[in-house]
């Protein structure tokens, strides 16, 4: 195959990829019309033919154009507009849907140069905050651990330069910009590992700033959850301000 | 008024607005020259990441030859920078700009031409800082083009070369700026009697929207740069955000808001012109009058308008207000109502014409595909939704580059190929003309689609080992034979570099108007025109594209002089 979308492995990517593909066909269609018009346009009128001094300015040939334009822009422009208003503000950037949901597993990210930290709050619920420590967060470096099926809220800022948080199989992005929280949600609805990619120029090692996405059945997740905070409970270190970046988690960040 | 005489103030340090246009067109090929080299070198990175580039083992010594991700980083960001600034702003606007406006309104010098040459010293200043920046300690910016802090603040990059190309970018706004003010009183100030607005040629149109463009936002880019050369130099934080810095900082998005209100109408900027001269050259060789001349000139300034008010689709991932990010999608689909409008009435001009497809004429048509295409694919990247997605990928590198790489180079080397013989007096030669355009043409195309076809597969953008992802993996073949399309494209311009040449010196002489079209610079001036431009400043009478009318058919001929009279 030369090019094709990446598999969607979520509940929400086929309003992306869906929309993605009929645009395609609308692109292909008018770029087609432009096309034979061209080329007939260069086959019939060449130098032999004699041109007539139509100036196009006639009222008639003036609501003509408009009105094909016209058209076009309220079929095609007007689908996009509806279709993006309502699947971003309906389920992909609307945060109420993972906020109302019980089982909502929530993900602290800190990007930095040149590698993606996770943090989980752990069985207290708590993120570890320079002020309030949390013993039980679960830290994971470059990899992103969670349960099929239940909404995954991400909360993402960066501490140096501006990043972009990108999982192709979502078909899910966002930057990630020092100073700002921003936020992701998503259901996966596939078990396996997928990529993470960072989307936006950071240095020199840009292109290595790659984690993976490991989604597991929900009661694998439990378990793989209560080890990894009973390790990290076991591991914590006071001292070790550093280690908390965290914040304490807001539905509606800055 | 007589010519200056000696060398040095007829051709260097010259006020004449032709002359001051060649040096504008000499500077900015190479620059382009430049730019396209180091867009092979990206090119041969995603065909054969890390292995050497033949030839460059002294150059990149310390590699011996393959290029490292700092290089890398260099070169894609230099690539961008030289293209956009040294390489299209002064070939389209600086040489263009000056060799017609003064010629096609009927004047015989800039409103300022010591103003003008200031301009093109300035501007080679500037080109001298980005120059030097190659050999600054730790190298040139590889911020990117869009030099976005904290990376390319002190911290994120340190080292003079950052600042150097600042710097320069900051130069050389200066110089455009003092062309666009040039540019704008020209036209409302000098054109000759009887040359009303309606009567101008698109290609005054385009250039004059550009420069009121010009005038306007590139003090925006100015004030940016400004900014973040006190971050870098004397330790201000405007633009820094993060831990490093603490609640001291200032705001990364601001310089994004700064860069992308000049950034956005930058693409207009560079596109006008060529709309310009392409709605002038398809009614000139199809011997037609330009369809619905004035929804034309009317479409071009509500983009004009509209471009100031869209930029916010750059930054739709960065966290925008719902309502900011909406009407942002919304003033960005509405643009296409009027580029809609030109390409009806361009494709509406060929119709019933007598098409003759001369060189100018081809690269005019293979401008508007190219254009075509770029500006379809543009939509998926106006909805909040398809963005999500294709943000940061290969598709938006492929959109761009349709319109602003290919439809600005087609368009330049039409507008070239029709005033080469009226720049320099003689003729290029027409058969190579067209084997060139043939190469160019279908080359820029498969460069272009193959970087559309792995964007939708999700590759990001300024990756320098892109293989590194596995979904990546799969799109090697796609990407080398991209690679090797580009690497054609390049050798065929030798084709145009040896027409230049040899044309400029043993081309056949060009008459006073070989196209038989009726614009001042053909009817009245002869080629090249002389230091004054017009012996008598001619009195207007008709518009530009008086073609094929019953008038003109009385007279024996199909077309019309703008002027009568000598
Ligand atoms: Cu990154
Ligand atoms: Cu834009």
């Amino acid at each position: 195959m030369l090019a094709a979308l990446p598999r969607d492995i979520s509940a929400d990517g086929h309003l992306i990829s869906d929309a993605l593909r009929r645009g395609l066909v609308e692109q292909a269609v008018l770029l087609g019309v432009l096309v034979v018009w061209l080329v007939l346009a260069l086959v019939r009128f060449r130098a032999s033919h004699a041109a007539r001094a139509d100036r196009g300015d006639s009222p008639r040939q003036v609501l003509t154009t408009l009105g094909v334009v016209a058209v076009i822009f309220l079929v095609v422009d007007g689908s996009l507009v509806t279709d993006a208003i309502s699947a971003t503000e309906g389920t992909l950037w609307n945060f109420a849907v993972p906020a109302a949901d019980p089982d909502t597993v929530r993900v602290e990210v800190n990007a930095h140069q040149w590698a993606w930290d996770f943090r989980l709050a752990g069985p207290d619920g708590a993120f570890s905050t320079r002020d309030a420590p949390s013993d039980d967060d679960v830290l994971a470096w470059n990899e992103l651990v969670v349960p099929v099926d239940t909404p995954v809220h991400l909360q993402l800022t960066s501490t140096d330069v501006v990043h972009g948080f990108y999982v192709p199989n979502l078909l899910l992005k966002t930057d990630v910009v020092p100073g700002t929280v921003r936020q992701l949600w998503f259901r996966a609805t596939q078990l396996g590992t997928f990529e993470i990619g960072c989307a936006q120029h950071c240095g020199v090692n840009h292109y290595k700033m790659r984690g993976e996405l490991k989604v597991l059945p929900k009661a694998e997740y439990q378990a793989w959850l209560r080890e990894a905070s009973k390790v990290a409970r076991l591991g914590a270190d006071r001292e070790d301000v550093g280690a908390r970046w965290g914040w304490a988690w807001k539905e509606r960040p800055r | 008024m007589s010519a200056p005489q000696g060398f040095l103030r007829r051709y260097v340090f010259s006020v004449d607005h032709k002359v001051i246009a060649k040096q504008f067109l000499f500077a900015g090929l190479v620059f382009l020259a430049l730019g396209g080299f180091l867009a092979m070198l990206i090119r041969w990175q995603w065909a054969y990441p890390g292995r050497p580039v033949p030839g460059l083992h002294t150059l990149l010594a310390a590699s011996d030859g393959a290029i490292t991700p700092p290089v890398y980083q260099s070169i894609f960001t230099l690539h961008g920078l030289t293209m956009i600034f040294w390489a299209i702003t002064p070939v389209l606007i600086g040489a263009f700009g000056n060799f017609l406006l003064p010629l096609q309104i009927g004047a015989r010098d800039m409103a300022f031409p010591r103003l003008n040459a200031w301009s093109f010293w300035t501007f080679l200043l500037s080109g001298v800082l980005l120059l030097a920046s190659f050999f600054a300690q730790l190298g040139t910016s590889g911020a990117g083009w869009t030099g976005y802090p904290p990376l390319s603040g002190p911290t994120g990059s340190p080292g003079v070369g950052q600042t150097l190309v600042v710097a320069a970018v900051f130069v050389t706004g200066v110089s455009t700026i003092m062309g666009g003010i040039n540019y704008v009183t020209t036209v409302i100030r000098l054109r000759a009697p009887g040359m009303t607005w309606f009567r101008l040629p698109v290609t005054v149109w385009g250039l004059f929207l550009t420069s009121v463009l010009n005038v306007l936002f590139v003090p925006v880019l100015g004030s940016a740069a400004l900014l973040l050369l006190l971050d870098r130099l004397f330790g201000t934080a405007f633009f820094a955000a993060g831990a490093a810095v603490g609640p001291r900082g200032g705001d990364p998005i601001l310089y994004q808001h700064l860069f992308w209100i000049f950034g956005h109408p930058e693409v207009y900027i560079l596109i006008l012109p060529v709309w310009g001269v392409v709605s002038d050259l398809l009614s000139f060789f199809g011997r037609k009058p330009a369809y619905w001349y004035r929804g034309t000139v009317y479409a071009l300034i509500a983009v004009t308008v509209l471009s100031a008010l869209v930029y916010g689709h750059h930054m739709y991932q960065v966290g925008l207000h719902p309502l900011l990010g909406k009407a942002f999608m919304f003033f960005t689909v509405l643009i296409s109502f009027p580029g809609m409008v030109l390409v009806m009435n361009w494709l509406s001009t060929l119709w019933r014409g007598s098409n003759r497809f001369t060189p100018p004429m081809l690269f005019a048509l293979g401008t508007v595909f190219v254009f075509g295409v770029g500006g379809v694919t543009g939509l998926s990247l106006a909805g909040l939704l398809t963005d999500i997605y294709l943000h940061d990928t290969l598709w938006v590198v492929g959109h761009f580059h349709l319109t602003m790489a290919a439809a600005v180079f087609l368009g330049s080397m039409a507008a070239l190929h029709f005033w080469f013989p009226k720049m320099f007096g003689r003729e290029l030669n027409s058969r190579l003309a067209t084997v060139h355009f043939g190469f160019t043409f279908v080359l820029l195309c498969l460069v272009f689609f193959g970087q559309l076809l792995a964007g939708w597969s999700g590759q990001q953008r300024r990756l320098a080992d892109p293989y590194q992802y596995d979904f990546i993996k799969p799109l090697l073949p796609l990407n080398k034979a991209t690679s090797h399309a580009a690497f054609l494209l390049a050798a065929s311009q030798l084709l145009f570099v040896w027409n230049f040449f040899h044309s400029l010196f043993r081309g056949k002489k060009a008459e006073a108007n070989p196209w038989n079209v009726g614009t001042l610079e053909w009817t009245h001036a002869p080629s090249p025109p002389p230091h004054h431009n017009f012996d008598t400043i001619p009195t207007v009478v008709r518009g530009p594209h008086e073609f094929s009318t019953d008038e003109a058919k009385a007279r024996g001929t199909d077309w019309l002089p703008q002027a009568e009279g000598p």
